[in-house]
């Protein structure tokens, strides 16, 4: 956000932001804790069928009620967001390691391999990440794999384009410039100068892409396209309960893709936070 | 809903969506009756698409394929009738060969008239090694057939063969013009022409089958003129689009049917069926060819459970290929579910349960993985029950998710979550699923199955015509069945119809797993008579 | 500005060239079989010698090069091939459903810039204020909420429990005709819940776009000299607050895409969402390539639209692009 309008607003607001990053920052803690410790501490099977309690309303023994063959939705839920995750992180870290090495390679070398590189990187822009990432996931069998493949390589876009004017910046820097006449090695100066600037504005970007990679994961699930439908993400809970929906039980429907919105949130006013304090100055991008 | 009684176009029309309009016009999906017609159409969602329309391929082979005729055909309760023969065949003494006499003066939709040799270009096609027919054995009996002049034709069997008329259902091709092109990949395979009721006047792959009624047809013209399968694979869309008034009539999963039972406007059809839904126990895995395995799952698997919920009651527990309430069902075969049974079994045959509750033995983990078609949701429903069924008895089953490409080359190893079943005759279902030489052959004996009483007792069944004799052979292998269970039989689902009930009280068949287009309420289509 | 559209045209031309080589290369690493998945079921029990032909008359035995310079010689001459899933040639698949697909995105687009200007303009003019706070707020959930979920909520609600909307399709089967009453209707719930997921977007920008424009100096010296407030917003913070939400329109259109893909599939609304579906879930290779050309021609001209406009907005940038 631009300063300038804080400014104007005074002290309650700029208390509503810091209650906002710590609402934000406990969301995420909770969400983390549990999809880490519930599964080895409850033991239970969330595959585990029981029929006799199918589409059971929320209730205080299933706070999100019962799917269609009387699986609980809030172990299922805790399941989803697990695997949807684990490919979201798995999928940004890996989108942001190949934006990383392009956008810096771009920048260290310029001349006509920056040119080359960032053309490519317009070109990958020209086609929508859903669509690229459908025709991925298509050419190979579906399961966790291909969706994180298919999410990390449409994904590193923004991030090699970032990364390529940080250090470009960097580079124009006098320590830097002092560095190189002074006799420093390239690797030297990459690693003790630019990495250091690099690595934050990178480790942003890769926590502003988690809840974009789960949301691809959830899109290419709910189209079919993504995780087998009886292993649960969020996509394939909310797939799976188009069934129900129809017969008018909206619980099956809800509860995922709240888990889903709220964890987004969470994640993005986090990631809010930490840009404000990393670039000031910057414009609010809303990276969603 | 009421859309359909609004119909006056009015309102401004806002500039981009007449101009998206005028660019899309001219290629709506649906452009087919003028308006009025109502009353003589119908339009029903279908969950399939044949691969083909000719019948020298397959389609329509179990009878009933609106464009075509079979030499006989099926009344409402199954009873063989004759359709292109003019009475059921002549069967020689020694049952090696049946004599069809054909009906006279009728006549393919292009005009040309139908004879005596139209029938033998049929069957000498299907049995040609050429012809790409996946369903060939299922006329391994036919050594010959020939006609006698123009109205007649007679069957020569290599074998005798009791069901073998039930097989003259296959529909007829004319050879004036199927038998001038590619038989795998000419125009007949998309643009047939039959006797049958209906003429196809459009295939839109993928979206729907456009039929109009065949003036010409020998039974009488069809009082629905106009006659629309929209192939709709999801379920749930296919739900959507008939709650929305898009569609007359729809097939659906019983959750579904459900929704519209007790709404006006609509009738709810059950159809008996034979569709059986089983695991598939392969001979050569270590855990599911272990007879003790077996059998305990047998009992381990709570069966009421998954009629009472993943069919919300539309169905039969299921023991065997034969359905409990069939004639051929050999009564006291029925197993209860008795978990306790199941741990004894696994307990005497030496299976101990390990730490996690998974038992083991001779180093070897009781667990094998089960294989269920991607997107079939009945399907992941009876895996993932069976799955949890077992767990309790302390197998591990781990529920995987596939496509036939990836199915099919593990199933001589790995369990199968598959559907089969055929109501014509008892014939039909065992031999292909239990005869021990058939292990392997494409989707015949997927377990690998081979027990040498239940061989011998196929072969007697299906050359003798003493329906008592049958009914012996079938007991015999019904009860070996049940000390050792080559397949866990699940369920057998009743098929769920939801109809316009503008076009009366209209009844079902008993149905087989691959009922084809011409199921449900709409089976004799050519029959009804709309209400106003 | 002529010249610009010829410049990116020009641009076209490779980025096309690359997009449908990298289609071809991954369909080439892919350990998919098209032969298998053009027999089908079918394929399971055919024969070997069956196969090969079939592998043959494909053409899928050839190198990649070779593959695709046949696919794009085809192309230029609009042989698009055919689609193996809907048995019809692509190009027809494409005719026929293009339009719809347009349609939904277009109201949906025009609605969801209509309502998200006006709603970041109102939030702008009072930051902080209640107004400012509860529309920002529900953008960012809107924002983080996926297009189909809302798309299920929204039919529950409205088709299934209130009756007043037609769950899906685009007009109702039994009826022949597509008259322009009946697709309004069933155009109604998935317009409105792309615009939905489209308009968070719009109203963020443009509430930072005015209200950055509202602190710039020209603005600050009008409210200085005592201009009304209204006179302000309209006059001077508006036209710069929105310029750059202008030069970004373009450049939603593969977020349009991408939602519209998902909102078809939920409405079942029988455009390219529909097809492409299908083409990815039985590896219809013809049609998916064709489908990705099409979508990156849709962004390509996108950008363009971006810098036309931007152009016409603000005469101070030149169109030599």
């Amino acid at each position: 956000m631009a300063e300038l309008t804080w400014k104007s607003t005074g002290d309650r607001r700029r208390s509503t932001r810091a209650w906002r990053v710590r609402g934000s920052a406990v969301t995420v803690a909770v969400i983390v804790l549990a999809v880490l410790l519930v599964p080895p501490l409850v033991q239970l099977d969330e595959q585990a069928v029981d029929l006799a309690a199918k589409l059971r309303q929320p209730s205080l023994a299933h706070p999100f009620g019962t799917d269609d063959v009387g699986r609980d939705l809030l172990l299922r839920c805790v399941y989803g967001l697990r695997v949807s995750l684990l490919v979201g992180v798995v999928a940004a870290v890996v989108a942001t390691v190949i934006g990383t090495a392009v956008g810096a390679a771009a920048a260290a070398s310029g001349g006509w391999f920056d040119r080359v590189v960032m053309r490519v990187v317009d070109l990958f822009s020209s086609v929508p990440h859903l669509l690229l990432g459908i025709f991925i996931v298509a050419m190979f069998s579906p399961g966790v794999w291909p969706v994180v493949v298919s999410v990390g390589l449409t994904h590193w876009l923004s991030t090699a384009r970032i990364v390529r004017s940080e250090v470009l910046s960097l580079r124009s820097r006098p320590y830097v410039d002092a560095a190189i006449s002074g006799g420093a090695s390239r690797l030297r100066v990459a690693v003790r100068h630019l990495l250091p600037g690099v690595l934050p504005q990178a480790g942003l970007a890769a926590v502003l892409m988690v809840p974009h990679a789960i949301w691809h994961e959830s899109a290419l699930s709910f189209l079919g396209l993504g995780l087998p439908t009886h292993q649960a993400s969020l996509g394939t809970l909310v797939q799976s309960s188009r069934g129900p929906l129809l017969a008018g039980d909206w619980w099956p429907t809800l509860f995922p893709g709240l888990c889903m919105v709220i964890a987004t949130l969470a994640i993005a006013g986090l990631a809010g936070a930490w840009r404000e304090r990393l670039n000031p100055r910057r414009r609010s991008e809303l990276m969603l | 809903m009421t859309a359909r009684s609004i119909r006056t176009a009015g309102g401004a029309l806002v500039a981009v969506t007449a101009l998206a309009l005028a660019a899309s016009a001219c290629s709506a999906p649906g452009e087919t009756a003028p308006d009025g017609a109502m009353s003589g159409s119908a339009v029903v969602g279908i969950a399939y698409e044949p691969d083909s329309l000719s019948p020298l391929l397959g389609y329509g082979k179990d009878g009933n394929s609106k464009i075509f005729d079979g030499l006989l055909t099926r009344a409402a309760n199954m009873q063989l009738q004759p359709a292109l023969a003019a009475e059921l065949p002549k069967v020689s003494d020694d049952g090696r060969t049946y004599t069809y006499k054909l009906r006279e003066g009728v006549s393919f939709s292009d005009g040309k008239p139908f004879t005596a040799k139209d029938v033998v270009f049929t069957y000498e096609t299907i049995l040609d090694e050429k012809t790409n027919n996946a369903y060939k054995t299922e006329l391994d009996a036919l050594k010959s057939v020939e006609a006698e002049g123009d109205s007649e034709v007679v069957f020569h069997l290599k074998y005798p063969y009791a069901p073998f008329a039930e097989r003259t259902v296959l529909p007829i091709a004319p050879e004036h013009v199927a038998g001038e092109q590619d038989v795998n990949s000419g125009p007949f395979t998309t643009k047939p022409i039959g006797t049958g009721p209906y003429e196809l006047v459009k295939w839109s792959k993928g979206e729907k089958l456009t039929f109009k009624a065949n003036p010409g047809y020998w039974a009488g013209e069809p009082k629905v003129k106009e006659f629309t399968m929209a192939i709709i694979k999801d379920d749930d869309v296919r739900a959507t689009r008939l709650r929305s008034g898009d569609l007359d009539g729809a097939i659906l999963p019983p959750n579904l049917a459900k929704t519209f039972k007790g709404e006006g406007g609509n009738r709810t059809y059950t159809a008996k069926s034979f569709d059986y839904r089983l695991v598939t126990l392969p001979t050569h895995n270590k855990v599911t060819g272990d007879t003790a395995v077996r059998r305990a799952l047998d009992v381990a698997v709570d069966r009421k459970a998954m009629v009472d919920s993943i069919l919300d009651g539309a169905g039969k527990e299921a023991y065997g290929p034969v359905p409990t309430d069939s004639d051929w069902f050999t009564k006291g075969t029925e197993r209860s579910h008795d978990l306790k049974k199941a741990e004894r079994i696994l307990d005497d045959a030496g299976w101990k349960k390990g730490k996690d509750g998974i038992r083991e033995k001779d180093g070897r983990r009781a667990a094998f993985p089960l294989w269920y078609l991607t997107g079939d949701k009945l399907r992941q429903d009876h895996a993932l029950a069976y799955a949890s069924d077992a767990k309790k008895a302390g197998v591990e089953v781990k529920v995987q998710a596939g496509t036939w490409e990836v199915i099919e080359p593990r199933m001589k190893t790995d369990a199968v979550l598959a559907g089969g079943g055929s109501p014509a005759d008892p014939d039909f279902d065992q031999y292909s699923l239990l005869a021990s030489k058939l292990s392997g052959d494409g989707f015949n004996n997927m377990a690998w199955y081979d027990n040498a009483k239940v061989d011998k007792a196929l072969e007697a069944a299906r050359k003798t015509d003493d329906k008592a004799k049958r009914q012996a052979e079938y007991d015999t292998i019904q009860r070996e069945l049940v000390k050792d269970p080559g397949y866990t039989f699940l369920t057998h689902i009743d098929h769920l119809y939801v109809l316009n009930s503008r076009f009366g009280e209209r009844s079902t068949q008993v149905e087989p797993h691959d009922h084809g287009l011409a199921s449900g309420p709409w089976w004799n289509v050519e029959d009804w008579q709309p209400l106003k | 500005m002529a010249r610009m559209t010829a410049r990116r045209a020009l641009f076209a031309v490779p980025v096309l060239l690359a997009v449908t080589f990298g289609v071809f290369a991954v369909a080439a690493a892919s350990p998919f079989d098209p032969v298998k998945a053009y027999a089908g079921n079918a394929g399971l029990t055919a024969s070997q010698e069956t196969l090969d032909q079939l592998r043959a008359n494909l053409g899928v035995d050839q190198p990649l090069v070779t593959r695709w310079w046949e696919w794009l010689s085809h192309a230029v001459t609009g042989d698009l091939g055919d689609s193996a899933v809907l048995r019809q040639p692509v190009a027809q698949v494409i005719g026929e459903r293009l339009g719809w697909s347009v349609l939904l995105a277009a109201v949906a687009f025009g609605v969801a810039i209509v309502l998200g200007t006006v709603l970041g303009v109102l939030a702008a003019r009072r930051q902080g204020g209640w107004f400012d706070r509860g529309v920002s707020s529900l953008a960012y959930t809107l924002e983080a909420a996926p297009p189909f979920w809302l798309g299920l909520l929204a039919m529950w609600l409205f088709a299934l429990k209130l009756g007043v909307l037609p769950a899906g399709g685009l007009t109702d089967t039994g009826s022949a005709t597509v008259t322009f009453e009946q697709v309004a209707r069933h155009l109604v719930l998935p317009a409105a819940v792309l615009a939905i997921s489209q308009i968070p977007w719009f109203v963020l920008y443009v509430r930072q776009g005015v209200a950055d424009a509202l602190e710039e100096d020209p603005v600050r010296g009008a409210r200085a000299r005592g201009l009304a407030a209204r006179t302000v917003l309209l006059g001077h913070a508006l036209r710069s607050g929105l310029l750059p939400v202008l030069t970004l329109i373009g450049s939603r259109v593969p977020e349009l895409i991408t939602g519209a893909l998902l909102v078809e599939t939920v409405f079942s609304w029988p455009g390219i969402a529909a097809a492409t579906v299908q083409a990815a879930t039985s590896v219809d290779f013809p049609l998916l390539a064709a489908l990705t050309v099409l979508a990156t021609i849709a962004v390509l001209l996108g950008n363009l639209l971006s810098d036309l406009l931007y152009g016409l907005a603000d005469p101070r940038v030149g169109f030599d692009g």
